[in-house]
């Protein structure tokens, strides 16, 4: 958040000279963040709580059930169909991952904060994310394997320095898809709420809040930054899984 | 300054999902029955594009707090003059 409020300190105090002290802003401390935290979590857990109690053996009970069935599908699809076969061992993650954006961005639809508005929070999920990639492809190929993966193609041993350098970018890479998952979901949320925040202000003389009229495509925003952030996540999967004994068979 | 640049780095991204946009929607209505893996494909890309503008709003106040520090210096040199 720091970068962000910073460029906001700057746009205000190049718009008017020294007014009020700096751009003040709504920062929450991590306390703050905490509350919106248990509140995602609790809905969460009331939602599922809901969907388990419509479990039957044959049909299910309830409509919320059905929800999570659709939306199981749905992440089922996407999985399989991005990661191959072998790709529904995945469908916890990944939807776990879903769920938890997803609430999070519809909290911050009627919230001042929410915790995909926080910087911290995301990078700590996308940590998670690429952590689990890696996990899964020392599973799926062993360490050595993994580790040759980032080298690229086999060249031969002339060509070493350049295996090297396909090593450290390769690393470099994957370091980085921390930052562009975070920052991704990070920029798109706060971002939203900042637009509504000016929106707001531009119509605060005659008394109309301009910005509730941005929340439709706030709510866009949430499916597709939540559908973005497990799309990502189950293409960086791909890249890691894949067996060379599929390659063979394929062929 | 920052104003300006930010607005022409949204342009260029506008400009980047518009095509984007574009041509998977022609992809799609010349072949419906592919709209699934276009979809997929359009979503990364759309991530990925994105991505160039909002790294271009975290890296813009780093980039321009040195002129806009050496303007309050100067302002504060006036000031004192």
């Amino acid at each position: 958040m720091g970068d962000f409020s910073l460029l906001m300190a700057a746009v205000e105090e190049a718009g008017h000279e020294g007014g009020h002290e700096g751009g003040h802003h709504v920062s929450v401390s991590t306390a703050g963040s905490l509350i919106y935290i248990l509140l995602v979590v609790a809905i969460l857990f009331g939602l599922m709580s809901v969907a388990k109690g419509g479990l039957n053996q044959r049909v299910f009970k309830n409509r919320m059930t059905s929800y999570f069935e659709q939306l199981f599908l749905f992440i089922e699809n996407m999985c399989v169909g991005i990661i191959g076969p072998h790709g529904r061992k995945y469908i916890p993650m990944i939807m776990t991952f879903w769920m938890v954006i997803f609430v999070s961005n519809v909290v911050a639809l009627f919230f001042p904060h929410s915790p995909t508005a926080d910087l911290s929070f995301n990078l700590g999920m996308a940590l998670v994310a690429v952590g689990y990639v890696q996990w899964e492809g020392i599973r799926a190929n062993g360490l050595g394997g993994h580790l040759s993966h980032f080298a690229g193609p086999k060249l031969g041993f002339v060509l070493l320095p350049i295996t090297a350098m396909i090593f450290i970018i390769e690393i470099i890479s994957e370091v980085m898809k921390n930052v562009s998952l975070s920052l991704r979901l990070f920029g798109n949320i706060n971002g939203g709420h900042k637009a509504v925040e000016a929106m707001n202000q531009l119509g605060m003389s005659i008394y109309i809040p301009f910005g509730e009229f941005l929340l439709p495509i706030k709510l866009l925003t949430c499916v597709v930054q939540a559908l973005v952030f497990s799309l990502l996540t189950c293409v960086y999967l791909s890249l890691v899984t894949h067996h060379e004994d599929d390659h063979a068979a394929a062929h | 300054m920052l104003g300006l640049g930010l607005g022409l780095a949204a342009l260029g991204v506008a400009i980047g999902l518009g095509l984007i946009g574009y041509s998977a929607l022609n992809g799609m209505a010349r072949q419906p029955e592919a709209i699934g893996k276009l979809q997929t494909a359009m979503l990364i890309a759309l991530a990925f594009v994105e991505l160039v503008f909002l790294l271009t709003v975290f890296a813009a106040p780093s980039a321009f707090k040195e002129t806009i520090e050496v303007k309050k210096i100067e302002g504060a040199a006036a000031t004192a003059e």
